[in-house]
């Protein structure tokens, strides 16, 4: 997710050389703020010299003491999660894909990019055995380009995960079970990517999509968002209008989860309201610890724990600890207790945002760190169950549940409700009330197609009656 | 003399009727496969894309030239559904209405699996012929539908789109379509851009058709020259016969079957006669046309029904 509180400073960036197209008022910018770009990390090398070596391991003895115990809770986590690999909600590898190599990825590799939170080999470090990777569009591209863009991230998470033998990309929740690699499943973050088009659901569900985050940062024509200032499209909504009523519904129908990351707190209960399956957060902590508007305060997680949905703690510093220094590990384990507290630990899993966020908790950098918050909460008395159910148990509950809502649901008729044009009018989509180009092929013209006596009759009749005739004449 | 021709007479309407019952025997083993229909823009246009209405009911659809008991009698066995989108939507929504018109394709074969099976391979087809059900096919009708995006067009293709048109009556920022050839549009692109020829050689890899209906002639001569697959012209005539620029030349005719290609002679009357009326003998003179061209191999059916008016 990007960076909500302040508005950035934009770059522009090269189009896309595949694409020579003139530019017109629905082509978006795709302009991407330097908090956006993902800064390298510079690890900083210290040299020891023999004559101080006393006096450093005097310095570091307690934490040579320390560091055993800890080494007997990595094992641990490390055990469990090699019986229990994690199961992220949410991963934005696509957009920095986007962003630093226009989506060419036969020029990189993706075991070892040194430019990103997240490569194969991390993945594998931090014993990732599903990832739910984001297919996200700028708001910026809503009510222009957002359809086409969006595509153009599915497509490029397709050919990643086809292009790497330690992927896989999945749709189900046997899928994911059964896979022995990297799952890979798609969400796409942002209502404005379905252009208000009930039919978009379903062909992104067609294409692999398994969740939709109602909004990202801006209003769509029928769901309100949490973040206010970024955007000004329809100042007037609130939760969800008839028609985000019917996306829901629509989504229950086809089996595609409704993620409420980003919805305003009014979006997320409507949702919860009327959703017949449950429902996650693929990116969100708690509010109570941290106020930040990104977050689920208690009330909505008390409803969650009814709906048996989940929330995914993410770990973007801004939205742990509402503006403290020093994040770490142990503040995203608040999180962790405090839901578990509200909601029970079976409605929590992990969405940690990576390639999304800015900053991260020391000790949670990249994707490979994720056993250190395994290795923490154990530390916190959390039992084996308990760890296996937020890694990937809990999860895996709440899309099966998806998916039964959806074999339940095969009798209902496609929802082909269309959002009313006064609520989504806008220079870049057509109104098709008149008839161009393609001339109506038979107002002028009726069509007789047969006159309903079957030729077969018609030739029959006319050779009987010659055939009398030659007869008679013969 | 008087008996010899009463005598012709009875043995030519007799033979006509046999002629038929041998068409229709044909057809009952290898039933038609058309190249090109417009049934889902009527659908559009004429019920929003709501098949659930009562009007909009395929098995007793009226004021079409397409319904389900039509495609029985005409013994339609695979068609290509045209999930077209107007000009006016390029840079605008194209990309979403052309997603749109290929949903309600997918929920015409849902809403009626008894008649429709929506297929996106050859052996598709033929399994739908031996269920007995009409292989539907999609094919997207310009260009402008892939808004200049390889990643859009691999996706179609994911979604079942078998050929595309690469224009419909309009230039793409890659590609001239037919009215440069007439005094109406000047070219842009002289056929194929160098991101036109990298859209034919995606659609090569990825195993969608390339039709060459609705292009310029020098677009055709392009395409031809750096396809590695047969093209088709999914609704196009013959334009010795009637020198419409919708309509294939001989120099083309020759080169498409060289390359195995196929010709889906349209019916459109203003195609077959270059007037507002046709009968049925100009059409087969069309088909007899390509044959001489191009070979027997080389000739299809691509009616255009329900995307023009005669």
């Amino acid at each position: 997710m990007r960076q909500a509180s302040t508005v950035p400073k934009l770059l522009s960036l090269e189009p896309l050389q595949t694409r020579e197209v003139p530019h017109s008022h629905c082509t978006s910018e795709q302009l991407f703020s330097p908090m956006d770009v993902f800064k390298i990390n510079i690890s900083i090398i210290f040299k020891i010299k023999p004559e101080n070596l006393f006096l450093w391991l005097l310095v570091l003895l307690p934490d040579v003491l320390a560091s055993a115990t800890d080494k007997m809770a990595e094992g641990r986590a490390v055990e469990l999660m090699k019986q229990a690999r994690l199961i992220d909600g949410h991963n934005d590898l696509a957009l920095q894909l986007r962003i630093q190599y226009q989506n060419k990825i036969s020029r990189i590799n993706l075991m070892n990019l040194p430019t990103t939170h997240t490569n194969i080999q991390k993945l594998q470090s931090g014993y990732v055995g599903a990832q739910f990777w984001s297919a996200y569009v700028l708001c910026s591209a809503q009510n222009k380009d957002a359809v086409r863009l969006t595509l153009e991230q599915i497509d490029v998470i397709k050919r990643m995960c086809s292009e790497y033998e330690e992927l896989e990309f999945v749709t189900t929740s046997q899928g994911i079970v059964d896979s022995k690699k990297i799952a890979c499943l798609i969400g796409i973050e942002g209502g404005h990517s379905i252009d208000s088009s009930l039919a978009m659901l379903r062909v992104y569900y067609d294409l692999g999509v398994r969740y939709m985050s109602l909004t990202h940062t801006c209003n769509t024509p029928w769901s309100e968002t949490s973040s206010k200032q970024l955007y000004s499209f329809y100042p007037h909504i609130d939760g969800l209008s008839k028609f985000g009523k019917e996306v829901v519904k629509e989504m229950n129908r086809l089996g595609m989860m409704i993620d409420l990351s980003h919805t305003s707190d009014s979006t997320a209960r409507a949702a919860l309201n009327i959703s017949k399956a449950p429902v996650i957060f693929s990116h969100s902590s708690a509010f109570s610890v941290c106020n930040h508007p990104r977050n689920v305060p208690d009330d909505i997680l008390q409803s969650l724990e009814k709906n048996n949905g989940i929330v995914m703690v993410t770990f973007q510093t801004q939205a742990l600890a509402c503006g403290t220094d020093n994040v770490n590990v142990s503040t995203v384990a608040d999180h962790f207790d405090h839901i578990k507290k509200i909601a029970g630990s079976k409605s929590i899993g992990i969405g940690g945002d990576y390639d999304g966020a800015q900053s991260f908790p020391k000790g949670l950098e990249d994707v490979s760190k994720y056993p250190a918050l395994i290795e923490e909460l154990l530390r916190r008395g959390w039992n084996e169950a308990e760890l296996k159910g937020i890694l990937r148990e809990n999860f895996l509950r709440v899309f099966k549940e998806v998916e039964k809502v959806q074999r339940d649901s095969r009798s209902m008729s496609v929802n082909e409700d269309e959002i009313q044009p006064k609520e989504v009018q806008n220079s870049c989509r057509l109104d098709l009330t008149y008839r161009p180009h393609k001339p109506t092929p038979l107002e002028a013209q009726p069509v007789s197609a047969s006159s309903g006596i079957p030729s077969v009759l018609w030739s029959s009749s006319c050779l009987m009656f010659l055939s009398l005739i030659c007869m008679i004449i013969y | 003399m008087l008996r010899g021709w009463l005598l012709l007479s009875c043995l030519v309407l007799g033979s006509a009727q046999t002629l038929l019952d041998r068409a229709k025997q044909i057809m009952k083993v290898t039933p038609v496969i058309d190249g090109h229909n417009d049934l889902p823009w009527q659908l559009l246009r004429k019920f929003n894309n709501q098949l659930g209405t009562a009007e909009a009911n395929l098995t007793l659809l009226e004021g079409t030239h397409t319904s389900i008991p039509k495609l029985r009698s005409g013994h339609v066995g695979g068609q290509f559904w045209a999930a077209y989108v107007p000009c006016d939507t390029q840079n605008k929504d194209a990309v979403r209405r052309t997603l749109e018109q290929i949903d309600v394709i997918h929920r015409m074969c849902l809403m009626y699996p008894q008649d429709f099976a929506c297929v996106s391979s050859s052996a598709g087809v033929r399994q739908a012929w031996q269920a007995g059900q009409v292989a539907s096919l999609i094919g997207i009708e310009g260009g402008h539908s892939i808004d200049s995006s390889l990643g859009a067009l691999r996706m179609f293709y994911r979604l079942g789109v078998r050929y595309m048109t690469l224009t419909h009556s309009c230039n793409t920022p890659w590609v001239d379509n037919w009215l440069v050839d007439t005094e109406q549009e000047q070219a842009v692109h002289n056929g194929l851009s160098v991101f036109g020829k990298r859209v034919v050689q995606e659609m090569n890899r990825l195993g969608m058709m390339v039709d060459l209906a609705h292009v310029s002639v020098k677009t055709m001569t392009d395409v031809l020259e750096i396809s590695q697959a047969p093209v088709i012209f999914s609704h196009s005539s013959a334009y010795a016969l009637c020198p419409h620029r919708r309509n294939v030349p001989d120099d083309v005719l020759r080169v498409v079957g060289q390359k195995r290609g196929v010709v889906m002679v349209n019916f459109y009357n203003d195609y077959v006669s270059c007037s507002k009326s046709a009968n049925l003998s100009q059409v087969a003179d069309h088909l007899d046309h390509v044959k001489n061209i191009s070979g027997y191999q080389a000739v299809g059916f691509g009616g255009d029904y329900d995307g023009v008016p005669r």
